[in-house]
């Protein structure tokens, strides 16, 4: 940051024109930027480009190498993005919750549709056909046998 | 669109309670047909009925619960009165034929020696095939155990394993349970002792089918992501009926099998 002069001033990055080193005794009206130094625990002048990266701060990027892969772990077809099948099966819960919430009018052993119709309509048929048949079978049972 | 103003299930009108009502009238008209006049047609259309009545009034439940929300704590809470009271009317049911059991075997007649085993009736060791089925059963407790403790901290996979485990348990002892039965030097027809032995451990088999069954359904709908860590009653409800089929178990071996040895 310059002056209309063009002037370097305290602020500058590149450093101060009075001093290349530290210099924490000299306090001329500019505010001197002191770091802590963590080895002796006393504050030490920092040069300037340090009063732009506090020391407690952690750098944004990892500045540690990354662990070296010897051999990559296959990938299976449960890690594929995109909702693939996970152990057994992906969770189709919330499929199911939509299409048995939907408003239309249709009791639970119906919403299905087709399936639902045709499983009731087998079931209706042999409980009506049952019902006729058993009372025509005890009617049969009812009957005295025939004496010889 | 009106909503309810409270948290209770008003259910749609089912066909369900019909046809399993007339699929008990078949059943049972069957039955005195086949009795007799040999025939089993009515017999087997009422099976079917009740069949087709059971997987669709119970699809409709998971439907209500899961995919429709009804579920609600105070509907919940009123799904667990209602196992509790049926499981007590099995014991009742169960406890029937343990009084028929102890009644003839407490003080056994004339007719079969004066002792029980009654003359003639060689039983099973105890300590054999009864001893293994015993351990099965306890252990099947222990995985469904594991089982509701997976679902319960969100562990999928071991949730599978237990739930896989317990139902091969379960179909482990009815294997074992129909050796036995095909094995046995005694028959239903043989006094009775026949007649307690097999009806009593008769029934606790059907009960161990239907148990293995529940869980089966089970671990289809933990396979389909039905159960949450929170909400899981379906499979509370099968745990139950499985530690109750235990229990009666438990009751059998220690008074038909081994007291009654």
């Amino acid at each position: 940051m310059t002056s209309a002069s063009g002037d370097r001033t305290w602020m500058d990055p590149r450093g101060c024109l009075f001093c290349r080193s530290s210099c924490p005794e000299r306090d001329e009206g500019r505010i001197m930027f002191y770091k802590f130094n963590g080895f002796t625990q006393r504050l030490s002048g920092g040069a300037g480009p340090a009063a732009y990266c506090p020391q407690g701060l952690k750098p944004l990027v990892s500045t540690e190498p990354p662990t070296m892969i010897f051999d990559t772990p296959t990938k299976s077809v449960s890690e594929l993005e995109g909702g693939g099948v996970h152990f057994l099966g992906r969770n189709k819960v919330p499929d199911f919750q939509q299409i048995f919430q939907k408003p239309d009018g249709l009791p639970v052993h119906l919403k299905r549709g087709v399936p639902d119709r045709l499983l009731y309509r087998t079931t209706m048929a042999l409980t009506i056909g049952g019902v006729i048949y058993c009372l025509v079978a005890l009617f049969l049972a009812a009957q005295p046998k025939k004496q010889n | 669109m009106a909503h309810q103003a409270h948290a209770y299930h008003m259910v749609d009108p089912s066909p369900w309670p019909l046809t399993g009502a007339t699929a008990a009238l078949l059943m049972t008209s069957g039955l005195a047909i086949w009795f007799h006049f040999h025939s089993l047609s009515l017999l087997y259309l009422g099976l079917t009925l009740l069949l087709l009545t059971m997987i669709q009034w119970w699809r409709d439940i998971i439907r209500e619960g899961t995919f429709q929300g009804h579920h609600t704590p105070p509907v919940q809470k009123g799904l667990r009165y209602g196992m509790i009271l049926f499981i007590t009317s099995e014991v009742f049911f169960f406890l029937g034929f343990f009084w028929a059991f102890y009644h003839s075997s407490l003080a056994p007649t004339p007719e079969l020696g004066g002792c029980w085993p009654p003359t003639g009736i060689n039983p099973l060791d105890p300590f054999e095939v009864p001893l293994l089925n015993t351990a099965v059963l306890l252990a099947s407790g222990v995985t469904v155990t594991w089982a509701h403790h997976s679902l319960m901290e969100g562990n999928r996979k071991e949730a599978i394993q237990a739930l896989t485990l317990t139902i091969i348990l379960g179909f482990y002892f009815t294997a074992l349970q129909a050796m036995e039965y095909y094995e046995a030097p005694f028959t239903i027809a043989d006094g009775v002792y026949g007649t307690t032995f097999f009806v009593a451990t008769g029934f606790h088999g059907l009960h161990v089918i239907i148990g293995s069954t529940f869980l089966t359904i089970c671990l289809l709908r933990q396979i389909q992501y039905h159960f949450t860590s929170e909400h899981h009653f379906g499979f509370e409800a099968a745990a139950w009926y499985w530690h109750f089929v235990d229990v009666v178990w438990l009751f059998l071996y220690v008074s038909i099998y081994w007291w009654g040895s």
